[in-house]
């Protein structure tokens, strides 16, 4: 489902990793910006689009150019709220998974629960928690961990649940304790799917970190947007969406970074 | 096979001990500790003020559902047609995949000022940010499963004289089936949802509407109640489709 499309996605991303020089990786990406770059500008001129569909790229460029300070510190408070959410959520995700795996009469009482709670809808849930946190760094953190965990549980269980109950009888057979087990056989056996997770959580815990900031707050990317949809100034409506572009996926490459380097055994996902 | 009988009940009963112990829990810590309702409102509390208003959270919910199946098929047929298309001419694939990419790079959430601007206030903004937000799942999800086809029953039907369509309509569709109707039930509870984050930007109704005006009147047991309207609608359409896909899916 969500792994299998997942999954797909970095069957693009592996395919391109197997060239050998990192170099040319680069070079080709710097190819691809700087094509869409030129189309977009072209596209604009050429058909005359109007700022109000589309603004031309070098508007929205120098725009960001003329108040880099918005920008840079809505990146860093954003960010800073998107890794703490992700953090926190990805261990709960593993450790809840690890607990639900282990102690079954846990899963069948809060796993419902669990799902529950994913149909909340995230506004309503972070009008709450703003409540209860206050406008702080923390409430959207909290907001960006309850976007976070759940896919992280559902992997971690499926992924423990793959292993070989045979390998678990040799280990213990050689007297391998609980944690021994966890640590050696189950967790590895688990990894590739919880990175699965992990790469889908990357987006959501900015999804969370973004909703949050719309409940009043002066800085952030989230603010951004919504200042600028406030006085329907489209340049700068594009301007944040880029900044939100760029966050998204360097968060994205360097979870699939992190994930090339634990899980080296499996280079195709 | 008794035990393989009993086993799913087990799970059945403690599913429904896990939600009463939640239930009371929170009654009991709502009550106990007289927690004013903008904190935590008792369960009661709530129940009953979705019971005083439920014509006006019913009309929110329909007006929330219309946004969300509409934009939900939408966006389907737009993520199943371009997965096929991709399939039939693989040289769309060098120029959709990267497009698509690029467009998800953005959260999606963060289309929605951009999107109420373009479309207004009204059903329509709404309709087209689930629609965005339901294709990227479906297109990738069908797209998976249009891709682990076979290689050699295509290499079988073609040298029986099968044409790329019967390929397509006898082979592939119903091989990419079960892949394609999971990415369809994923999406749902997101169509809610983003139908929802995005009424709360601009809205003439609906659920998220409803909860955006409830917050500013710092009502929080008619935030409450509008979440477990939510909630409960998610999972209604969760539910639909579920049993639509193992209506569907017989042979699995």
């Amino acid at each position: 489902m969500t792994s299998g499309a997942a999954a797909s996605l970095a069957g693009g991303r592996t395919a391109a990793a197997r060239l050998p020089a990192p170099l040319r990786k680069a070079a080709r990406l710097l190819i691809a910006l700087a094509a869409t770059a030129v189309v977009w500008e072209g596209a604009v001129q050429l058909f005359g689009i109007r700022p109000v569909y589309l603004p031309r790229l070098s508007a929205i460029l120098m725009s960001i150019a003329s108040t880099p300070q918005a920008y840079i510190d809505g990146l860093l408070r954003t960010s800073a709220e998107t890794l703490t959410g992700f953090v926190a959520g990805g261990a709960f995700g593993v450790i809840t998974g690890i607990a639900f795996f282990r102690l079954r009469a846990l899963k069948d009482m809060v796993f419902p629960i669990f799902v529950v709670s994913q149909t909340i809808p995230v506004i309503a849930f972070g009008a709450l928690v703003v409540l209860w946190f206050g406008n702080t760094l923390l409430a959207k953190a909290v907001i960006a961990f309850y976007l976070t965990f759940f896919p992280v549980t559902v992997n971690t269980l499926l992924g423990l649940e793959m292993v070989d109950p045979k390998q678990a009888a040799l280990m213990r057979s050689f007297g391998a304790s609980n944690s021994q087990l966890l640590w050696r056989l189950q967790l590895p056996t688990a990894l590739p799917q919880i990175f699965v997770a992990l790469r889908l959580a990357s987006s959501l815990s900015l999804v969370g970190a973004i909703v949050g900031e719309w409940f009043g707050d002066t800085t952030g990317i989230g603010v951004l947007l919504l200042q600028a949809m406030f006085t329907e100034n489209m340049v700068a409506i594009w301007g944040a969406l880029l900044a939100a572009a760029l966050l998204g996926t360097s968060f994205y490459a360097v979870v699939a970074a992190a994930e090339r380097r634990l899980v080296f055994w499996s280079a195709e996902q | 096979m008794s035990a393989a009988l009993r086993s799913p009940t087990l799970a059945v009963q403690r599913g429904i001990l896990g939600a009463v112990l939640l239930i009371a829990c929170w009654e009991a810590l709502a009550r106990g500790l007289h927690l004013p309702s903008y904190v935590l409102p008792a369960v009661s509390e709530i129940l009953s003020g979705v019971w005083t208003q439920r014509t006006a959270l019913g009309a929110a919910a329909g007006y929330t559902l219309l946004e969300a199946l509409s934009g939900y098929a939408l966006g389907c047929a737009i993520g199943i047609v371009l997965a096929v298309a991709i399939t039939i001419v693989p040289l769309l694939r060098s120029a959709i995949l990267p497009a698509a990419t690029a467009i998800n790079s953005v959260p999606v959430v963060g289309y929605s000022p951009l999107i109420l601007l373009w479309f207004g206030i009204g059903i329509a903004s709404k309709t087209v940010m689930v629609a965005i937000a339901v294709s990227f799942t479906v297109f990738l999800s069908t797209l998976a499963g249009l891709d682990r086809v076979d290689r050699r029953a295509i290499d079988l039907l073609r040298s029986f004289g099968a044409s790329r369509f019967a390929i397509l309509w006898r082979l592939r569709l119903p091989t990419a089936l079960p892949l394609m109707l999971a990415g369809m039930r994923v999406s749902t509870v997101r169509s809610v949802i983003v139908a929802i984050v995005t009424e709360m930007l601009g809205a003439y109704g609906g659920l998220g509407w409803v909860i955006y005006q409830a917050v500013l009147k710092i009502d929080f047991v008619q935030v409450w109640s509008a979440i477990f309207v939510a909630s409960a609608a998610s999972l209604a359409f969760f539910g639909l489709i579920g049993f639509l896909e193992r209506k569907i899916l017989f042979w699995t």
